[in-house]
C-alpha cells in the first residue's frame, strides 16, 4: 500500500523540476517546453481527434508485427527442435538476420512494401520474429533430460513428446521472448514512420519537430511511453494467463 | 519375465573399455531383485539398456509378455520426472493422453486404488508437484508409472533422496504392490539394508560390468514386510555377508 503512493513520486518530482526551470521563460520553453504546454497539446490534439488517431495506428503496427513476429518465429523456433540438421543450417542465418540492425532495413522495406502501414508491420514483424526463434528454440533444446527419458520409455511418439513435453516445457521462453518482442515490434513500429510515412506517432513526431514545436514532439513521446506500457501490460496478463499454476 | 544374455555394451567406440560386459540375468514374475555395487560399475547404464534409452552393442535382451499390447517397462528415478505445469491428475493422466491407458474410468479407478494404498489423500490430486514434499512426489511418481500397467517395474535409487521414515513406509507399500500385483522389479541401490529388506535376490556388479556373486534371501516368514524383516536376526547375518563382498569388488 505505502509503494503505491511512491510509484508516482519521481514522476511529480520531474515535472516540478521542469516546470520550475521553464515557468516564464520563453526561450527555456521554446527548447524544452513546459508541462503545462504539453499538457494543453495533448488536450487539443485529443480533442481534435489527432492523438487518438496517431497513436491507434502506431499500436496497430506494432501488434500486428508482434502477434505475426511471435507466433511465425515460435512455430519456427519449437518446429526446428525436430531437426538438428535443419536447426544447425539455419542458425548462421538467423545470427545473420538478428545482428542486422532495423535501421538499415527500413529503407529496403519501404521501398518493397511502401510507405503505407504494410512496410511498418514488417519491420515490427522483422524485429520481433528473429528473437521468438531463438528464445524458443532455445527453450525447446533446454527441455530436462528426465522428462524426454520418461516419454521414451512410455514409448511415445516424437510428436507426443512435441506436443505433451517440448511446447508446454518451452512457453516461459516463449513468454520471455515476447517480453523482449514487444518494445522490438514498437521499435520497428517507429523507426518504419520515423524514416517515411503519412500517419502514425513517428510521422507525427518527425513532422512536429521540423516545426520546432516541442509540445508536440513530447505529447508524441509520452504516448509512446503509454503504448509501451500498455503493451507490457498485456504480455504480463498472457504471462499471468499461460503460466497459471 | 526378464531374460538377458551376454549383453555387453561401451560408451565409447569400439574398442573402448566394455561398461558392461558379457552379462547375463533373468527376473521373474513376483519377484524383487537388487543390485549392489560401487559407484560408476554400470548399475543404472543397466537399466537404461533394458529399457530402451541406449542400445547394448552385443547381447540380447527378452521381456516376455503374452498381451503384446501391454506396456512393458516402467522406469522410476532417482528424481521424478512430474511435469511441473500440470497438477497431480493431469500429470497421472499421461498414459490416458499417449493412447497407452484404456479409458478415463480405467484410470480414475487406479489412481483411487493406489492413493489408497500408498496413503495419499485425494486433494493431491488439484497440487502441483512443486507443492508436494519429496516423499508425495516419488509416491505420485511410481503411481504414474504404475498407471502404464507395465510388467517389469525398474527402480534407479528411487527412495535415496528421502528421509528414513518416507523411506521405510514406502518400501512396504512397494513391496506389497509388486507381490499383489505379480509383477517384476528390478532395483538399483546403493543402500545394503534397503537391497535386503526389499529383495528377493541380491547381486553384486563388479567394476568390469559384470555381476561377481549373487544372494538369495530367505527370510522365511509369512507376512514378510521390509520393515519386519530389518528385525530379523537373518537380515545381519545377510549384511555381514553382502557387505565383506562389496568391499572386496570395491577394493578391486
Amino acid at each position: 500500500m505505502k509503494l503505491l503512493f511512491l510509484y508516482p513520486l519521481p514522476l511529480i518530482i520531474f515535472i516540478a523540476i521542469w516546470h520550475f526551470l521553464t515557468v516564464g521563460q520563453p526561450d527555456r520553453q521554446f527548447i524544452f517546453s513546459s508541462p503545462s504546454q504539453v499538457l494543453n497539446t495533448c488536450f487539443s490534439l485529443l480533442k481534435s481527434g489527432e492523438l487518438v488517431h496517431q497513436t491507434g495506428v502506431t499500436v496497430f503496427e506494432a501488434l500486428c508485427g508482434f502477434i505475426f513476429g511471435t507466433v511465425i518465429g515460435s512455430f519456427l523456433g519449437l518446429s526446428m527442435w525436430y531437426s538438428r540438421t535443419v536447426a544447425k543450417i539455419a542458425k548462421p542465418y538467423i545470427t545473420a538476420i538478428a545482428t542486422i540492425p532495423i535501421f538499415a532495413l527500413a529503407p529496403i522495406i519501404i521501398v518493397w512494401f511502401g510507405i503505407g502501414i504494410l512496410s511498418k508491420v514488417m519491420l515490427a514483424f522483422l524485429s520481433t520474429v528473429t528473437v521468438s526463434i531463438v528464445q524458443s528454440y532455445q527453450g525447446a533444446m533446454s527441455v530436462e533430460p528426465r522428462f524426454l527419458r520418461l516419454m521414451k520409455v512410455v514409448g511415445a511418439s516424437r510428436w507426443q513428446t512435441f506436443k505433451h513435453v517440448v511446447i508446454p516445457s518451452s512457453l516461459i521462453w516463449v513468454i520471455n521472448a515476447m517480453k523482449l518482442s514487444i518494445g522490438l515490434a514498437l521499435l520497428g513500429a517507429f523507426i518504419g514512420e520515423f524514416i517515411s510515412a503519412e500517419e502514425g506517432l513517428g510521422y507525427m513526431i518527425v513532422k512536429a519537430s521540423g516545426l520546432y514545436d516541442m509540445s508536440t514532439v513530447l505529447t508524441g513521446v509520452i504516448a509512446l511511453a503509454a503504448i509501451a506500457l500498455f503493451l507490457t501490460g498485456i504480455v504480463d496478463q498472457i504471462e499471468k494467463r499461460l503460466l497459471k499454476q | 519375465m526378464l531374460n538377458i544374455s551376454e549383453l555387453s555394451f561401451t560408451y565409447g567406440k569400439a574398442g573402448s573399455p566394455w561398461t558392461i560386459k558379457d552379462l547375463s540375468l533373468s527376473v521373474g514374475k513376483n519377484e524383487i531383485v537388487s543390485i549392489l555395487g560401487a559407484s560408476g560399475c554400470g548399475k543404472s547404464t543397466l537399466l537404461n539398456l533394458i529399457a530402451g534409452l541406449l542400445l547394448a552393442q552385443t547381447g540380447k535382451i527378452e521381456l516376455s509378455e503374452s498381451d503384446k499390447s501391454k506396456q512393458k517397462i516402467g522406469y522410476i528415478f532417482q528424481h521424478d520426472p512430474l511435469f511441473p505445469w500440470q497438477n497431480v491428475e493431469k500429470n497421472l493422466q499421461l498414459s490416458l493422453k499417449l493412447g497407452k491407458a484404456p479409458s478415463k474410468e480405467w484410470i480414475d479407478k487406479h489412481i483411487e486404488q493406489y492413493f489408497k494404498l500408498f496413503h495419499l489423500d485425494k486433494q493431491v490430486l488439484k497440487k502441483f508437484p512443486q507443492e508436494l514434499s519429496g516423499g508425495m512426489r516419488q509416491r505420485v511418481s511410481i503411481i504414474q508409472a504404475l498407471l502404464f500397467n507395465p510388467q517389469l517395474l525398474l527402480l534407479d535409487e528411487p527412495f535415496s533422496a528421502l528421509d528414513f521414515y518416507t523411506k521405510l513406509c514406502l518400501e512396504d507399500e512397494f513391496f506389497q504392490l509388486v507381490k499383489e500385483q505379480n509383477k517384476a522389479a528390478l532395483l538399483v541401490t546403493h543402500d545394503i539394508e534397503e537391497a535386503i529388506a526389499m529383495s528377493d535376490r541380491i547381486l553384486i556388479m563388479s567394476k568390469n560390468g559384470s555381476f561377481s556373486n549373487e544372494f538369495i534371501l530367505d527370510f522365511a516368514t509369512e507376512s514378510r514386510l521390509p520393515s519386519t524383516v530389518r528385525s530379523s536376526s537373518k537380515f545381519a547375518q545377510y549384511y555381514g555377508q553382502i557387505w565383506s563382498e562389496l568391499k572386496a569388488v570395491i577394493a578391486q
